[in-house]
């Protein structure tokens, strides 16, 4: 060969093979991915059936796909890289205008009927007063933030369709939709941008008009002190792979003369904790600070306010309810949230045992669209 | 282990490249048997096994039909028997399922439907070792005298689990005699990177885009629809040429030239030009050691459409143990029969854009019915290609179409040689070599972020 210059590219390759196989050796590992929530394969058991089998191989595989070099960079390498080819939202997650990442429409192949069966089986077997409140994708909402090119969000459809069939069985229904339309379009931010969920500001305005359409007082906004925390990254960012995008506030709004009345108790399995505070300031040091709204997903967990004499509600929830909880603790007596993910008993027994007054049913629509655990309520 | 995986691209590789330049020339042999049978033992070990009895069987084969060739008829004895247990390995494992199926049609008869799992790559390596015992026998290859030679080339990783279908007398002196070059390698090296960038950038992108309309079949509309078929046309020719150019570009790293698979078939104005585009090693093997053996067309024009329809029934059926498979190569069968005795002429006269438009109407309908393997998902798919009843395109396949348009129109200009004739007029330039390395820095990248991000798994219950 009489010019050396020809084999750069055999040169790149193979620096680069070499490199990605050097440092995927002598890197410390770790076992768990932060962004993903889960814990990372270990080094797969090497015995001669587990190879002939191919668990080892399997095992081997994963390991390695767990534990490559500079993996996040990868991913976000190649979430831009779709993103600049045009198919943004290749991974689930739409790259919005304002730094929005929102989660693209549920299918219209989904669980809604089904869903809606649990929750009028429930009704008619339990005959308990009942409401119901859906919370509207953030696509839907913030529309006019997202891509040109998107699925088409048909909560307007879903909602009227839930509407009609829980009016059937005399189950109260909060529609949201237009209070949330109209804020939203003056500037309140009711939705993150980096992750699925409302802001604390949503949850009070849904808050707000919960309580007046059951005929009671919602706490007054001027009672919160209310504390902004930065620097949260949430679910629609880890699962984007769009490193760049920025940070987004948490607010905690935060009622020292009735939080002082309110305990926490939080049930995991059979054990239950009691607690004197609702929220859980460690988990703001982390990049997922939803958690900080009694300590993420758990159970059962149950508010108990000394100073209001009555009222006991059921809340049949998603985590979209963690954020709101605190807002209702200041009006009954007892609050009890039941996440179906993770109670596997009775809820009407809890229910008629506990001799609770009314029922509240509190889902975002992605996860009551999506969720296999609320058959279970009847 | 496939090439577009991060086992093979980051620690099989730079392993096997690494201790082949290692070990001095007269071993390197060996050592690519031993490595090959790790690389297709990996994650189903016992298949060596299989693979292993194959290349003994056929290596005696060969042996005793060389001894016995100084009287061809008595050399043909070896010759059937081993292609007997080579065709018989095959239909056992990999129509032993569809064989009881059909038998079992016929009433009063109950035979336990047979399920064994189909090893990877034995329709190619069968192929292989099939066309070493003719050549041997016909005096068209050497007979091998090791039979680690002959191991290294039946069980080749480059080309082991999807081809080419690599003849033995195309690589028997290479066996022996080959001499690696920095150049040959530095050509693998680029060859590897285009059929890397067309499997992960543009034939997963395509399956990604076909997986989607798919989804909403009734929806998609007429246009919808088409475009849905195209996307998967896309993906089986640059995943299939992909790999295709993989394994050459691999071959060459390690010192060897396989002959091209594919030649731009997009771009045919006949289905007859169509097929000598397309998957060349399969049509080659199957013209040379079926089709002329029955006559091919030095025979009377029934005798020569029977042997056609023989040639394509086969053909079909080598794709796979379905029936699709079969009604797909008897579709080409017949077209390619009509093209020959009845409207060959008239199509000539056609003017091109004419002919290409038939011809990729027919390679489309053709992969309508290479893809749907149950035959009333097939005529609902069909109706949708036609009924106006759903509108021209349904709003999602517009949102597929619009996410997917670059890559789409990406693939639509490389399944031209367009990028090679360009390629052909700079490769002398003083600039060409760095051109060149940014593409393979570049495929090699976003390939290898693309394939991370398959394993980038955020649990599930944290969406709530």
């Amino acid at each position: 060969m009489k010019k050396k210059r020809l084999l750069l590219p055999m040169f790149v390759f193979l620096l680069f093979i070499f490199i990605m196989a050097v440092m995927f050796i002598v890197t410390p590992k770790s076992d768990y991915s932060s962004l993903e929530k889960r814990y990372l394969e270990d080094f797969p058991e090497a015995n001669l059936e587990a190879i002939a089998n191919g668990e080892f191989e399997e095992g081997f595989e994963t390991y390695f796909a767990d534990h490559f070099p500079i993996r996040n960079m990868w991913v976000g390498v190649n979430a831009y890289a779709n993103f600049l080819v045009g198919n943004n939202g290749a991974n689930g997650v739409y790259n919005c205008d304002n730094g929005y990442l929102i989660n693209e429409p549920v299918s219209d192949d989904n669980r809604i009927d089904t869903n809606l069966g649990a929750l009028t089986d429930f009704k008619d077997s339990t005959k308990a007063k009942m409401t119901c409140l859906i919370v509207p994708s953030t696509g839907y909402i913030m529309k006019d933030e997202l891509p040109a090119v998107h699925n088409e969000y048909r909560d307007d459809e879903y909602f009227n369709n839930i509407k009609t069939a829980l009016g059937e069985h005399k189950i109260n229904f909060v529609d949201v939709r237009s209070r949330f339309k109209s804020d939203a379009q003056n500037g309140r931010q009711l939705y993150y941008r980096t992750d699925h969920h409302w802001t604390t500001l949503g949850a009070y305005t849904a808050y707000e008009q919960l309580m007046t359409e059951l005929g009671r007082t919602p706490a007054k906004k001027s009672s919160f002190n209310i504390k902004s925390y930065p620097d949260f990254y949430g679910t629609t960012y880890s699962t984007s792979g769009f490193w760049f995008n920025m940070g987004d506030n948490i607010e905690l709004w935060r009622n020292p003369k009735a939080e002082k009345n309110i305990t926490l108790d939080i049930t995991e399995g059979e054990e239950t904790k009691s607690y004197n505070t609702m929220y859980f300031t460690d988990h703001l040091k982390e990049d997922d600070k939803y958690p900080v709204f009694i300590d993420g997903n758990h159970a059962l967990e149950t508010f108990t306010n000394k100073k209001v004499k009555s009222g006991k509600v059921l809340v049949i929830k998603d985590s979209f309810a963690h954020c709101m909880a605190p807002f209702l603790a200041e009006n009954y007596n007892t609050v009890t949230l039941v996440d179906l993910r993770y109670y596997k008993k009775s809820v009407s027994e809890l229910f008629k045992k506990g001799k609770y007054d009314e029922v509240l049913v509190i889902f975002g629509i992605d996860n009551f669209a999506t969720d296999t655990d609320l058959v279970w309520l009847s | 282990m496939v090439f577009s995986s991060l086992i093979f691209l980051f620690m099989y590789l730079p392993v096997t490249l690494l201790i082949y330049y290692i070990v001095p020339r007269k071993a390197r042999n060996l050592f690519l048997f031993f490595i090959n049978l790790v690389f297709y033992g990996w994650g189903e070990p016992t298949l060596v096994l299989l693979m292993l009895a194959s290349i003994v069987i056929n290596y005696a084969g060969g042996y005793f039909v060389e001894k016995c060739k100084p009287d061809k008829k008595k050399a043909k004895i070896p010759l059937i028997v081993t292609v007997i247990v080579d065709v018989g390995i095959l239909a056992f494992f990999k129509y032993g399922g569809m064989i009881t199926e059909t038998v079992n049609l016929l009433p009063f008869l109950h035979i336990k439907t047979l399920e064994v799992s189909l090893p990877i790559g034995i329709s190619f390596y069968t192929f292989q070792t099939m066309s070493y015992v003719i050549d041997v026998y016909r005096d068209d290859a050497p007979v091998s005298k090791s039979l680690i030679n002959f191991g290294t080339y039946v069980a080749l990783f480059p080309q082991l689990i999807a081809g080419p279908i690599v003849r033995y007398k195309d690589v028997a002196y290479q066996l022996k005699h080959r001499k690696e070059t920095l150049e040959q390698f530095n050509n693998g090296v680029k060859l590897f990177m285009v059929g890397l960038g067309k499997k992960v950038l543009i034939a997963n992108q395509m399956g990604a885009m076909w997986d989607a309309i798919r989804a909403t079949t009734d929806q998609n509309g007429v246009l919808g629809s088409w475009i849905g078929i195209a996307a998967y046309a896309m993906q089986i020719y640059f995943d299939f040429s992909g790999y295709s150019d993989m394994a050459r570009g691999l071959g060459n790293m390690l010192g060897f030239e396989f002959l091209p698979n594919f030649n731009y078939p997009y771009i045919s104005k006949s289905v007859t030009e169509f097929w000598r585009r397309w998957h060349i090693s399969l049509s080659t093997w199957f013209r040379e050691y079926v089709y002329i053996p029955l006559g091919g067309n030095r025979r009377k024009v029934p005798r020569q459409i029977f042997n056609l329809l023989v040639v394509w029934f086969l053909t079909g059926l080598w794709h796979g143990a379905a029936y699709n498979f079969i009604l797909w190569g008897l579709y080409y069968g017949v077209i390619l029969i009509i093209e020959k005795f009845v409207i060959g002429k008239f199509l000539e006269k056609l003017p091109s854009v004419l002919k290409h438009i038939y011809t990729i109407i027919i390679f489309l309908f053709g992969w309508a019915i290479f893809f749907f393997d149950d035959m009333a998902l097939l005529g609902e798919f069909i109706s949708d290609l036609f009924n106006p009843a759903n509108g021209i395109i349904g709003q999602q396949a517009l949102v597929i179409l619009c996410h997917y348009a670059v890559i789409f129109a990406a693939a639509i200009i490389a399944s031209t040689p367009l990028a090679k004739n360009i390629y052909t007029k700079i490769k002398d330039k003083r600039f060409a070599f760095a051109l060149e390395t940014v593409f393979c820095a570049v495929v090699l990248a976003l390939s290898t972020a693309s394939i991370v991000t398959q394993s980038y798994n955020p649990f599930l219950y944290f969406r709530f």
